[in-house]
């Protein structure tokens, strides 16, 4: 039954019939996610879907956005970065009854480290911590969020390709090359579910395309109901949420000259490090997908000697001596990028 | 000739179906023929242009470049006695001597290896060297190690260090911190307006 469907879809596509067509046999599709408690959403599918060209890289993109927010999953998922062991996670998601999105992130070696989500609370179960909760969206897993949840808000700076179809964890699966506009940053090698559009593998390649860091999805499963986890959670048993103190203005001393395409001020302060217990000026910077942080401390007796670049796991950091000031760059850019925004920042008051 | 270049795009694309007996007479082909190799060539960087697979910086017409090189020894090849007369440059030369006899042999092994390795770049699935388990707590806030490529007095490493993984432990708790305070304060984050200023290394990359 679906794979005729499937057929005359594609029959549908070649001979351009209206999009409400497809949509319709769209719909019988259970696997795209328009379960019956969902059918009052069908609205926001239905735009995103003909917003862009149903074969584009965006089409695609819009189309995991949705999966990744609407269906019940339990994914396998290994995390492999260099100089680092291989982390193996289990992240699961469902939709209860209600409509309330539930998420669970479990790191499965060493003395683990669990994130629950349910609607806006997500509680954090990690070794040598109690328990805690904090109010937001989405839990800060292996894959940037931005990119799962809010793609379309990186067109603008990076470039979305579709490159071609290959097989990714024993599934069919459709891949996607997103590269900086401004070849400035890294690159990733997106591959994507042919039939959920759900994240199968992810590489974070450099400038000449020699992978960073991956991660590679090693066993998928999409469900009817949420997996039966969820109901053995007592919400009323979830840790209080915490309440961070609103940050204080703080004067705007530095400005950054050069930023790469897309990329913002998220954040400006002066904080102590956590190590040192020094005094520092902070920028973060951020497109969505890579955040680069700039350190900016007084340091007049160091010598020129103290410029120095390193990698740590996929990092670069770039160290240098301006003037009185001594500055550094740590983030997932090229050493190249790193430098141009080193050497764009201006001192203002 | 459109058969000829039809066989090597099928060829090219992997859409051959009796590879092995079409290919080899492909590859015969190109080795016999100028032109076919110029199409293998561009229909490689084609390729990867539209896959968006180009290097930062392009060598075009390496082959070429070879032959021209190797055509242009002789000026080596009678060199003056003094030149002869250093040890090591003197046994060089008579190696050199042969150039010319392997230099179309060479550009053709030159093209082949070209997009023989670009070929394979895409199976290259393994990019790490196997990484030592790092005890503590993974995931968490993991142990710093920091590798460096500069070196600097001995006395300046330690301090220098400390600072380093200082900043290093920092940006990692940023980054954890990051998402929760992008989510509750959606307001305070402004796009930026555009900026026009952009370093000239980066924009001469094609």
């Amino acid at each position: 039954m679906i794979c005729s469907l499937k057929t005359l879809t594609t029959h549908l596509n070649l001979m351009a019939v209206p999009k409400s067509v497809v949509l319709l046999t769209l719909l019988f599709m259970p696997h795209l996610g328009f379960s019956q408690e969902n059918q009052s959403d069908s609205v926001q599918p239905e735009y995103a879907v003909s917003s862009y060209p149903s074969d584009s890289a965006e089409a695609w993109l819009s189309k995991m956005a949705i999966a990744v927010k609407s269906l019940n999953y339990s994914i396998s998922l290994v995390v492999l970065k260099p100089g680092v062991d291989s982390q193996p996670y289990l992240w699961r998601h469902g939709i209860d009854e209600n409509g309330v999105e539930m998420e669970q992130l479990n790191l499965l070696n060493g003395p683990g480290r669990e994130v629950v989500r349910i609607g806006h609370k997500v509680s954090y179960f990690e070794p040598n911590v109690p328990p805690y909760s904090l109010q937001s969206n989405t839990v800060n897993g292996p894959f940037p969020n931005v990119l799962l949840y809010q793609p379309e808000s990186l067109f603008e700076s990076y470039e979305f390709v579709l490159v071609g179809r290959s097989r990714i964890s024993g599934r069919a699966a459709q891949q996607i090359r997103v590269i900086s506009k401004d070849k400035s940053r890294f690159g990733l090698n997106l591959w994507l579910d042919q039939e959920s559009g759900l994240v199968l593998k992810m590489n974070l390649v450099n400038l000449e395309g020699q992978p960073l860091e991956q991660i590679q999805v090693t066993a998928i499963e999409i469900t009817e109901k949420p997996d039966a986890f969820f109901a053995r959670i007592e919400q009323a048993m979830l840790p209080d949420v915490l309440v961070l103190r609103s940050q204080t203005e703080t004067p705007v001393r530095w400005q950054v000259n050069y930023l790469p395409k897309g990329m913002y001020v998220a954040k400006q302060d002066v904080h102590r490090l956590p190590m040192t217990g020094e005094l520092v000026d902070y920028i973060l910077l951020s497109d969505g997908l890579v955040n680069v942080s700039i350190y900016l401390q007084p340091l007049p007796n160091a010598k020129a000697s103290q410029d120095l670049i390193g990698r740590h796991e996929s990092n670069t950091i770039l160290t240098r001596q301006m003037g009185d000031v001594s500055a550094t760059v740590v983030g997932k850019i090229p050493a190249v990028t790193a430098d141009a925004i080193l050497k764009s920042i201006q001192f203002v008051q | 000739m459109s058969q000829k270049f039809e066989n090597l795009s099928a060829f090219v694309d992997g859409e051959n179906s009796q590879f092995d007996l079409q290919g080899n007479e492909v590859i015969t082909a190109m080795k016999n023929d100028k032109q076919l190799m110029q199409k293998w060539h561009s229909y490689h960087v084609i390729r990867y242009g539209m896959r968006k697979e180009l290097p930062a910086q392009m060598q075009f017409d390496i082959a070429a470049k070879v032959a021209l090189a190797l055509e242009s020894e002789p000026a080596i090849l009678a060199p003056k006695k003094s030149w002869r007369n250093i040890p090591v440059l003197g046994s060089v030369v008579p190696f050199v001597k042969q150039g010319g006899q392997f230099a179309i042999a060479a550009s053709v092994a030159v093209a082949m290896i070209i997009g023989v390795q670009q070929f394979n770049q895409n199976s290259a699935e393994q990019p790490f060297n196997s990484a030592a388990p790092i005890l503590g707590i993974p995931g968490g806030l993991s142990p710093v190690s920091f590798e460096q490529t500069h070196s600097v007095p001995q006395n300046d490493i330690v301090e220098q260090r400390r600072r380093i993984n200082a900043f290093i432990a920092d940006h990692q708790q940023q980054m954890r911190l990051k998402s929760v305070q992008l989510s509750n304060t959606p307001n305070l984050v402004e796009q930026p307006e555009k900026n026009d200023l952009q370093p000239e290394n980066l924009n001469d990359t094609p």
